[in-house]
């Protein structure tokens, strides 16, 4: 309103530039304020909006009316042309004296509008801001996800356990060790959304439960779950299928195929079996060599994983490596206890196993 | 708050983190930001060649442009490294060369190059600027003669205390005429003469010339010429300073001097007649650095009446035949100074040489000292705790007793009180260096207090294996850590060994490590060459267990074990 009596008052004097942010609500700048703006300045010249209220230029959606406040600040302090170079410095020092949140605001919305001098002078105070913290302090600061090891320690945790007793549950748990890496490992190339990583992560429990307590009696509610395991198993046979095509296109020439098609033979084998035929299979794949090949060819892959590590020069993760040891010997005795304990208390072993989980 | 950020907002945030250290941890803050530091960073420091392969570097930065590389352990300036114990820098110019890297920089220290690593460095980087060499080894005047002819945008040529084969002074010639982008040219380290000529001629056509430091071949009367035609200059070594004070040469010197206000950096004075320093008086009042570490011919009273006009010093190096009236004269005189290096003028000590008096007198008078180097005769613990208290801004504090098991020659106590205070009160100290007779006493307060440390060097102290593990446990930021002739054994060996992997290296020499214990290191982790020196020829049939190993490097890498490595370097 105020802006309209002065409007009024020296019509002649001053030309204006209408402006609308994200929310709908407009206002009234000076031309040459404004102008000040590339994004702006470009706007007007091309298009000729901004003329009227009507004709409001729209902002980006990253300008929001606060920041086009700030940003105006600047643009009518650094527009004038009689400043001398120590005066702006003064300025700019008092003005950035905000916090992050806001910094990062202002920054993101200079950078939409193309005003370098802001973009650099906010950027700068950025990086001030970054130096001399470690990398947990500048994603507290900034709010960034800790996502950069994730799946490193993901797949860490999924290394083959040492079977020196040649417990068929570690062979069997490392199978299904060497089956999460590689799903990992496509999910990593077909970038796969985030979402669908839990349920993967349940059924790889639920896989290696369902494998032991298939081996053993034959109760009735035991029956009932072999059943839903079985509709789900098939589920990941055609998903297995599909990965086997998309590795084919990518690996011609790699004998990988083959093996991976003996290892889905055997799957589909289970799945149509019955309970003795499964029983019969368990040490035959324990013994298989593919399997080996496989587990081995997954190891060197992993190698870059662990390189990445340490170039990153972090004494915590370093630590962490090692600080890991207890968990993954806690699941080695855990297999070891399951062996000692009778079959009749099954049920205690089942607990004790999923409890390992939960903890890893 | 940042998700939102285009990548190029980010990256123009990204360019004003400079330091190694914080561009290290932006890439570990997720995956977006290691992506984005992985393709806009364009200076990689490696302090360890053998860290990882070259291969690997490229792969990680596409963008490298500047290269900064160190080879053997720092025992070497010691003697303690064999001279053919490896840092070559071949394969690494061999690697950028053959993926087509855009480098542009390359800093290198104990490393050793070849004239043919040279050669290849010159024609292969089109825009090749800038090469330091510090105390490297392997060259000679042949590589620099290709470097001059091939590099044609060399900006910067930098020679620091290298061993140089000197074939002939004709090198200077070979840069090209039309060569004119010259910024910083130093050759002081090399020992044979050069063509007067050409270098007048390259100095001549240089107009941006800021740095020039000359080697002891370079005459009076050729430095007055060279001053005349680059009056840009701001850093100056000067090679010979003799002549007859009644000459026209040395009046010519004098008015030219007269006339230069630009010059804020002196070294040099490689040869001197303390007669003629008289001249320089002028250039004093406005040199913040002073290098006299090489000038021998420069005594106690003439020392004193120059350093009486440095008003402005931050950085002062000296030879210790100034002594502590020398010193009370420059805690007078430079009351900015911010580092100061003294070190020995004979091999084992001068009697008239600096005390802790001299080093009292120093904290007293320069309250911005923060990095120290101090060869000296004896040292005490008041001392020592009057320096804390005076300078408690300490980065880096080393302490350099000539006898190396010397007592605090008051009391004939250890030192460890008065190490203690220095860890105590200089909470940012990142590299301290101990001397004198020691206990465990102070590697407990090293572990307690030195939160910062990075960088330890360890000579004849300590009493048990207790010491060495208050280090390990205690100093949480260590990289380094240095030990020689100190009764540390296996269990101090083995008890943290997940530690190296934190750390960059840790070298053991004449300490109480057994074979056994190494092998048992390097068999628990895998990420670590753990490299035994055999120099004895007797031996070199077989290591048994129990044997104790004289010379100890370890070191964390991602690229094995070294296939450079000579026949008396077992890596286990």
């Amino acid at each position: 309103m105020f802006d309209a009596a002065m409007a009024v008052v020296k019509p002649e004097m001053k030309s204006y530039i209408w402006l609308q942010t994200v929310d709908g609500s407009i206002q009234q700048v000076e031309e040459e304020v404004a102008m000040f703006c590339p994004m702006i300045c470009q706007e007007v010249l091309q298009t000729g909006l901004g003329s009227s209220k009507t004709y409001a230029i729209s902002l980006p959606q990253r300008v929001n009316p606060a920041m086009l406040g700030l940003i105006l600040d600047y643009c009518r302090f650094h527009q004038v042309p009689g400043h001398s170079n120590k005066e702006r410095k003064t300025f700019d020092e008092k003005f950035i004296r905000m916090d992050t949140k806001k910094l990062c605001e202002l920054t993101s919305a200079a950078d939409s509008l193309q005003l370098k001098p802001l973009v650099d002078l906010t950027s700068r105070a950025l990086a001030r801001i970054i130096e001399g913290k470690t990398p947990e302090e500048i994603r507290e600061t900034f709010h960034l996800p800790d996502d950069l090891t994730e799946d490193l320690c993901q797949e860490e945790k999924l290394e083959p356990l040492r079977n020196i007793t040649d417990d068929p549950r570690i062979r069997l748990l490392n199978r299904l060790y060497a089956r999460k890496r590689k799903e990992l490992k496509e999910r990593k190339k077909l970038k796969d959304v985030e979402v669908e990583e839990e349920p993967k992560d349940e059924r790889s429990v639920e896989d290696l439960l369902s494998f032991i307590n298939g081996a053993d009696g034959d109760i009735k509610g035991t029956r009932a779950n072999k059943n839903k395991k079985k509709n789900r198993r098939r589920k990941d046979h055609a998903k297995d299928i599909s990965s086997e095509n998309t590795n084919e296109n990518d690996k011609e020439l790699n004998p990988l195929p083959s093996a991976y098609h003996d290892v889905n033979f055997d799957n589909a084998l289970e799945a149509s079996a019955s309970k003795h035929s499964r029983t019969q299979n368990l040490p035959a794949i324990n013994f298989s060599p593919k399997f080996e090949f496989i587990d081995g060819d997954v190891d060197d892959d992993l190698d870059p994983a662990m390189k990445e590590e340490l170039d990153r020069e972090v004494e915590d993760f370093a630590r962490r490596l090692n600080s890991d040891w207890p968990e993954r010997m806690q699941i080695l005795s855990l297999g070891q206890d399951r062996r000692l304990v009778p079959i009749s208390m099954n049920s205690n072993g089942s607990t004790h196993l999923y409890t390992g989980f939960d903890q890893r | 708050m940042m998700n939102y950020f285009p990548d190029e907002v980010i990256e123009h945030i990204f360019d004003y983190v400079v330091s190694h250290s914080d561009r290290n941890a932006l890439s570990l803050v997720c995956k977006s930001w290691y992506r984005i530091e992985r393709c806009t960073r364009q200076r990689v420091f490696i302090g360890n060649c053998y860290s990882i392969t070259p291969e690997r570097l490229i792969q990680r930065f596409p963008g490298l442009k500047s290269l900064t590389l160190k080879g053997k352990p720092h025992f070497a300036d010691f003697s303690l490294v064999p001279y053919d114990w490896g840092g070559f820098v071949h394969p690494w110019i061999e690697a950028l060369a053959k993926n087509k890297v855009g480098l542009e920089e390359l800093r290198l220290k104990r490393m050793v190059v070849s004239d043919e690593s040279l050669e290849l460095l010159s024609r292969s980087f089109t825009h090749f600027k800038s090469l330091v060499l510090v105390s490297c080894e392997g060259f000679s005047t042949d590589g620099l003669a290709a470097l001059a002819a091939n590099c044609r945008f060399l900006r910067e040529l930098d020679l620091q205390e290298n061993e140089v084969e000197d074939h002939k002074g004709q090198w200077l010639s070979c840069f090209p005429d039309n060569c004119t982008s010259l910024v910083s040219l130093n050759f002081a380290c090399l020992k044979g003469e050069v063509s007067l000529g050409a270098l007048e001629r390259l100095v001549a056509r240089s107009p941006y010339l800021k740095s020039l430091k000359l080697n002891r071949s370079v005459p009076f009367d050729a430095l007055q010429r060279i001053m005349m035609r680059a009056p840009q200059l701001s850093d100056l070594g000067i090679g010979s300073f003799v002549h007859d004070p009644e000459s026209e040469a040395y009046i010519k010197l004098k008015n030219t001097i007269l006339k230069r206000k630009s010059i804020t950096s002196l070294s040099g004075f490689l040869e001197v007649a303390p007669h003629c320093l008289a001249a320089i008086y002028p250039i004093c009042p406005n040199l913040t650095s002073l290098n006299l570490s090489y000038a021998a011919g420069i005594q106690g009273s003439d020392l004193i009446k120059l350093i009486r006009h440095c008003v402005k010093l931050q950085r002062l190096l000296i030879m210790d035949c100034i002594g502590d009236k020398g010193l009370d004269v420059v805690a007078t005189s430079c009351k900015d100074l911010q580092e100061l290096r003294v070190f020995p003028s004979v091999p084992f000590g001068n009697p008239a040489a600096v005390t802790e008096k001299g080093l009292v007198a120093i904290s007293m008078g320069c309250p911005k000292l923060h990095s120290l180097l101090y060869f000296c005769h004896q040292m005490t613990n008041a001392a020592l705790i009057t320096v804390a208290k005076n300078c408690p801004n300490f980065i880096r504090f080393r302490l350099c007793i000539l006898d190396a098991t010397k007592p605090d020659p008051d009391t004939m106590q250890p030192l460890d009180e008065g190490f203690g205070a220095i860890v105590q009160s200089c909470r940012r100290l990142r590299r301290l260096s101990l001397s004198g007779q020691l206990t465990d006493q102070v590697f407990l307060y090293i572990g307690m207090y030195a939160e910062k440390l990075e960088m330890l060097s360890i000579a004849f102290a300590g009493e048990s294996d207790k010491g060495m593990l208050y280090v390990l446990n205690g100093c949480k930021k260590l990289r380094k850590l240095e030990i020689r002739d100190c009764p540390f054994g296996n269990v101090a060996l083995l008890t943290d060994v997940g530690k190296y992997e934190t750390m960059r290296s840790l070298w053991m020499s004449s300490c109480e490590v057994t074979v056994g214990a190494c092998k048992l290191l390097a068999k628990k982790m895998p990420r670590l060459n753990v490299e035994i020196f055999n120099e004895n020829e007797q031996e070199d049939c077989s290591l048994e267990d129990g044997q104790k190993v004289e010379k100890m490097y370890l070191y964390r890498t991602l690229a094995g074990k070294r296939k450079d490595a000579p026949e008396y370097v077992w890596t286990l």
